[in-house]
């Protein structure tokens, strides 16, 4: 029944379709009338698709030959199995305990609630759970508390997402502020945080992604990488375009098939032009290993049961794409996500690898069963989540391997994996286990909010932990203990820094640094400044780099500098000059040169304002054109201060940190509380001597405990 | 991105009695995944002529005719016009008859005997001549962007070989800071071990000075406190409840990296990375900047059996070798601070032995020229980075301002390559371009891979399908340039 031909010929009954005869061909009858009704155990079809059968093939049973090749993948189409029989309040269970009798596998017992909690909490938010939290939900009696908790940690909506949000840069291969050279990049981050926030529907992101539409839509996916120059001809933007939506969204690898018909999968070099040809407004001539064919590719989906004839206008192709990729009729696209969120929550997909869908599943009836719920219930991510955390399959004690599997055994399901906190997971628990947290400073000169670790470029240590850079599409990484993370663990700066600000912040001695009174943010040319400096016994002027390529060239000053007050103003050009200033003409771009206040980068400039009176400083500050040349690239920054600033803390803190942050504390009760939040458990009275002893030395003792805390594998891992 | 995993790896590889591998590539790697490596229908294992390869990156593009190509010199003089001009230096001679050099590289000059300049390398055309593009170019063989993450050469070479001592990193990457750097997302993209995990990328020293601090307790911290620090880790697992209630290998393994990382910090190993060791008159020629005493700790790195060493003058751009003004005076400098050092680490690995079995290689990504941006063929007039007068009305305008890919030099020393000659010819007129026996970037890198004993046509599996250590494994390596 795959090819026209197939239906004409027909089975042992003859034909089933008779071209011009819809009511009279057997298929209609077959559907309608006809006894054994099809299709065999299913509800029947409406009269609707029952009449448009007849209606087709009463107009001639026209199947565009020249169309897609015969369906290979009988897969494509949802199947909702039934739900083996049983007490199960969770149809998850029903598969996965039916799948554990038949290979005579023992269910692994019940986590405690601790382990519970904290699994559960970095799986929803990429937190630990607070440790008053963790003692409440402990002490609770309610039988129905994981429940509640969950949906608890569901509805943290801003810490969901944000924890969320690297699996989904991954996939989406989106890095806020990347641009390579020669690329003007558009970045999702904004759309994608919302998304997730308000927990847009899985099929509705998809078309966003597929069919950009409106403002702030995510075009920056189907854009790609655009290094400049010329690209080899399978990374064109439609063909990055065609692999990344097919890999990410349909779990099929179509990179092998990018050069040639892949030898390692049913793919062919035609699926994947005849794909890309959809997200392209021009022809896509199909090229075979960097050699050009002359043929153009027609728009094909590479699964025909979805294709649509396509449009003539990209725009429409673009809707038509969003639309069989999102199709109900489109089982492979629940199957993928689903699949890849069982990866997530359980250290191994259903189906491996989870970028070939084509491969078995070790009970495929639980992945259809998974997909078809996430369907009936709008293609709802949390829904997804809830279904899955709420299992007695999630809940169960990890199951230690002793080794890695042979990749010849088949793999059998026995339980949750051993999985290790993720760099975002690691930085994150430290920040919120001791209240020290970045501030993300978009360099406008607005205050910073403090961020979690996604926010920010990755740096050495998130690399060695495996964060990936986004220029390509990433589904897994590596989670890998390796020598250099380990010497980056153990001696590198990063991490010696966050918790050596930490530890001084639990110890009670962290001095917060002295606030700013005026920001001029990165300047481009000029821009004015203006501080409040009433009461101030000193004022310091600061300019700081913040990543010109040769600092030593800058040339930037303060312009019409003055201090006012109720006694009138004073220009600084008429007060004595301070150490290292000088008093030197600039010029701002198209403007003529006027005298500036200046001094060699990072310039300090400190003048004593105590009993005059002043209530104001005001100036212009500006750039010397000379920066704007591209050898130079000036990118500075102006501050005014009434307090000796910090040069490594210039910038203003604000808004409150991602999770509350924990008062200092002392000796025993700091490390049990450690313990509770880094762990889920108090400490065993050896190990509370031992802290003891560590702590005796204050914050450096305290330092040294996190440390050692940060590098147990029962921290760096969920069980 | 999954990379498949077998078990047979180990069996199939030392049947070849090829990959010798370090203790510390056990479970920790496999937890992870490791790509399997596959061989062609006919692997044809060339003997190796080099067990360790160190590469001297002239980041920026250095222009080849004011240091190792010189043409016609043309002194410089107000109203000089543009074109007239091929070398800004004059010509020096060197240890070997017929080969000479530019003017600044005298000492260099004097160890020509010793090694090969490779004149007839043809950068390729990637279309647009972005330095991010054509370095990612150089070091993998690639050209981004790639829809796998492609592994830096020093990646492929630690990775197949494995290391020569276990207790230190295979691959050390030393002198290009990636943080801060304006490029920094595109220079983290190459920097990598990509698909062959991360367990083979390169461990970063951004400054050699400093290098002694990546292996032993930093001053705030102190020996002692470290010490007593890793002795309370090792009782508080001990103490452990629920590691003692059993572990996953998972955990097991990041027991082990910790224990290793100790162990590498405590071993003689770690004093490798340590330059106060060295006497301080072998430091003071060494010592002209930062990448003079990179090629220092290269030696030392070597000598404990580092695999791949990589040691730049540093890429920023508009700096340093990327001369876009004033191309001659920088020359002046960037001569001053590589021919001294270049020429110790020469002949201190022969005088060692060393040289025999290391294979140095100085390289840069592009070559540079008054007139031609790109090309000579496919001519790019101007991409505005630089703006060169057609004539000279000062001395800012006399150097190689513009990106070159007609041409490059690439000197390489020992590990089985040729000595004291000059290999392959560019014109001794504009455009300059290669005229004798061309070598091909790909053909280079197949040649570096020769040396170490790995064919071209090597592949990992990655999502199922072959990716090759030379683009399709179809490059070629230039068998005339060995001795």
């Amino acid at each position: 029944m795959l090819t026209r031909s197939g239906l004409l010929k027909g089975g042992v009954n003859g034909p089933a379709v008779k071209p011009g005869s819809g009511s009279e061909s057997l298929l209609v009858r077959r559907i309608s009338v006809q006894a054994p009704r099809m299709p065999l155990g299913a509800a029947p079809l409406t009269d609707t698709e029952v009449a448009t059968l007849r209606d087709w093939i009463d107009a001639g049973a026209v199947w565009e030959t020249a169309g897609p090749p015969p369906v290979l993948d009988t897969r494509i189409k949802l199947r909702r199995p039934a739900v083996p029989e049983g007490t199960h309040a969770n149809p998850v269970d029903a598969f996965v305990e039916r799948y554990w009798r038949k290979h005579r596998i023992p269910a692994p017992p019940a986590v405690t609630d601790a382990v519970f909690a904290r699994r559960v909490s970095f799986d929803v938010t990429g937190l630990p759970l607070d440790p008053d939290e963790l003692d409440r939900f402990l002490a609770d009696k309610n039988p129905e508390k994981r429940r509640n908790l969950i949906e608890v940690l569901l509805g943290r909506r801003q810490a969901y997402a944000e924890h969320w949000m690297s699996f989904w840069n991954d996939l989406l291969r989106n890095e806020d502020g990347v641009a390579f050279p020669g690329e003007k990049r558009t970045w999702i981050t904004g759309w994608l945080i919302e998304a997730l926030k308000s927990n847009m529907a899985y099929d509705g992101m998809v078309q966003s992604l597929l069919d950009p539409k409106g403002e702030n839509a995510p075009v920056g996916f189907l854009a790609g990488v655009n290094w400049g120059g010329d690209v080899s001809s399978s990374q064109t933007p439609p063909l990055q375009a065609a692999q990344n939506s097919a890999q990410v969204f349909l779990g099929a690898n179509l990179k092998c098939a990018s050069c040639h018909d892949s030898f390692v999968s049913r793919w062919k070099l035609s699926e994947t032009f005849g794909l890309a040809a959809f997200f392209s407004a021009d022809p896509v001539e199909v090229v075979r290993c960097e050699v050009k064919t002359g043929v153009k590719a027609a728009p094909v989906f590479p699964f025909p049961e979805l294709h649509e004839a396509p449009a003539s206008t990209l725009p429409e192709r673009r809707a038509q794409v969003a639309r069989m990729f999102t199709s109900r009729e489109n089982g492979r696209f629940p199957r993928t996500i689903v699949n890849r969120y069982w990866r997530l929550l359980f250290g191994r997909g259903i189906v491996e690898p989870a970028d070939d869908l084509e491969a078995p599943a070790w009970d495929a009836g639980l992945l259809d069963w998974l997909a078809s719920d996430f369907v009936e219930h709008g293609y709802d991510l949390q829904h997804l989540l809830r279904r899955i955390l709420t299992s007695r399959t999630y809940q169960r004690e990890a199951v230690r391997q002793a080794a890695a599997a042979s990749a010849d055994s088949e793999y059998v399901f026995r339980g949750p994996a051993y999985r290790r906190l993720t760099a975002e997971q690691f930085t994150d628990a430290l920040s919120a286990i001791t209240g020290e947290w970045k501030m993300f400073d978009d360099r406008t000169g607005k205050p910073a909010p403090y961020s979690r670790s996604w926010r920010f470029r990755s740096d050495a240590l998130t690399r060695a932990l495996g964060r990936p850079d986004r220029s390509q599409v990433v589904t897994g990484r590596g989670t890998s203990a390796t020598m250099l993370q380990a010497l980056e663990l153990v001696n590198g700066g990063e991490l010696r820094s966050h918790l050596r600000r930490g530890a001084k912040r639990l110890a009670g001695t962290y001095r917060p640094p002295s606030r700013n009174a005026a920001d001029s943010g990165q300047i481009r040319e000029m821009a004015g400044i203006e501080a409040d400096i009433t009461g101030a016994e000193k004022v310091w002027l600061v300019v700081s780099d913040f990543g010109s390529y040769d600092p030593p060239r800058v040339r930037a000053g303060w312009m019409d500098a003055e201090f006012a007050g109720p006694h009138g103003p004073a220009k600084l050009q008429d007060l004595p000059l301070p150490a290292g200033a000088a008093v030197e003409p600039i010029r701002v771009k198209d403007r003529p040169s006027r005298d500036a206040l200046v001094a060699p980068l990072p310039a300090q400039l400190v003048y004593h304002v105590g009993g005059k009176g002043y209530t104001t400083f005001r100036a212009s500050v500006g750039l010397d054109e000379s920066g704007l040349r591209p050898e130079i690239t000036a990118k500075v920054r102006f501050f005014v201060f009434t307090q000796e600033p910090d040069l490594d803390n210039l910038v203003r803190g604000t808004g409150e940190p991602p999770a509350a942050r924990p008062s200092p504390g002392t000796s025993h009760a700091l490390t049990k509380r450690l313990f509770r939040h880094a762990v889920a458990r108090t400490p065993d009275p050896a190990e509370l001597a031992e802290a003891g002893k560590l702590l005796r030395d204050g914050a450096s003792g305290i330092e040294d405990l996190l440390w050692i805390l940060a590098l147990s594998p029962e921290f760096q891992f969920l069980r | 991105m999954r990379v498949a995993m077998k078990e047979r790896i180990e069996q199939a590889t030392s049947r070849r009695g090829f990959l010798r591998r370090s203790a510390d590539l056990t479970l920790a790697t496999l937890a992870g995944g490791i790509p399997r490596q596959l061989w062609s229908a006919d692997p044809a294992r060339p003997a190796a002529t080099a067990d360790a390869v160190i590469l001297l990156w002239m980041a920026g593009g250095m222009a080849q005719t004011d240091t190792f190509d010189p043409k016609r010199y043309t002194a410089y003089q107000t109203g000089l016009k543009t074109s007239s001009v091929l070398s800004t230096f004059p010509m020096i001679d060197t240890a070997v008859d017929q080969v000479k050099l530019s003017q600044g590289l005298e000492r260099v000059a004097g160890v020509m005997d010793k090694g090969m300049a490779l004149r007839s390398v043809v950068p390729p055309d990637l279309g647009r001549l972005l330095h991010s593009r054509h370095q990612f170019h150089w070091h993998t063989g690639y050209e981004p962007p790639q829809s796998v993450a492609v592994p830096h050469i020093g990646a492929i070479i630690a990775r197949t070989l494995g290391s020569r001592n276990p207790s230190v990193p295979a691959f050390v990457d030393i002198g290009q800071p990636i943080e801060g750097n304006p490029d920094s997302e595109t220079l983290k993209t190459f920097h990598s071990a990509g698909f062959l995990g991360a367990e083979w990328g390169p461990f970063m020293i951004s400054d050699p000075l400093a290098a002694a601090e990546s292996m032993r307790p930093g001053a705030s911290m102190g020996a002692a406190r470290f010490k007593r620090r890793y002795e309370s880790y090792r009782s508080m697992l001990k103490h452990n409840p629920v590691l003692q209630a059993g572990s996953d290998y998972h955990q097991q393994s990041l027991l082990r990296s910790v224990e290793s990382a100790h162990r590498l910090l405590e071993s003689p190993a770690a004093k490798a990375f340590d330059l106060s060791l060295e006497p301080r008159s072998v430091r003071d020629v060494y010592d002209t900047g930062r990448f003079g005493m990179g090629c220092l700790l290269a030696r030392r790195l070597v000598e404990a059996g580092v695999r791949f060493v990589e040691v730049t003058t540093e890429y920023m751009p508009f700096q340093r070798w990327d001369t876009h003004v004033n191309g001659h005076a920088r020359m002046v400098e960037m001569k001053k601070e590589i021919d001294a050092p270049i020429a110790q680490l020469i002949r201190d690995l022969d005088s060692r032995g060393l040289l025999k079995r290391t294979l140095v290689i100085v390289g840069s990504e592009f070559g540079r020229d008054m007139m031609t941006e790109g090309k000579p063929e496919r001519f790019i007039a101007n991409d505005n980075s630089s703006i060169q007068p057609e004539i000279m009305t000062e001395p800012a305008h006399y150097g190689m301002h513009r990106h070159f890919t007609g041409s490059q030099t690439v000197m390489m020393y020992g590990g089985g390559m040729k000595a004291g000659l000059a290999y392959g010819r560019t014109a001794d007129e504009r455009p300059l371009s290669v005229v004798e026996k061309p070598v091909n970037l790909v053909d280079l890198q197949a040649t570096i891979l020769h040396a170490c004993g790995i064919p071209a046509s090597l592949s990992y599996e990655v999502d199922k399908r072959p990716v090759y250590v030379t683009k399709d494994g179809k490059a070629k390596p230039v068998l005339d340039l060995f001795a």
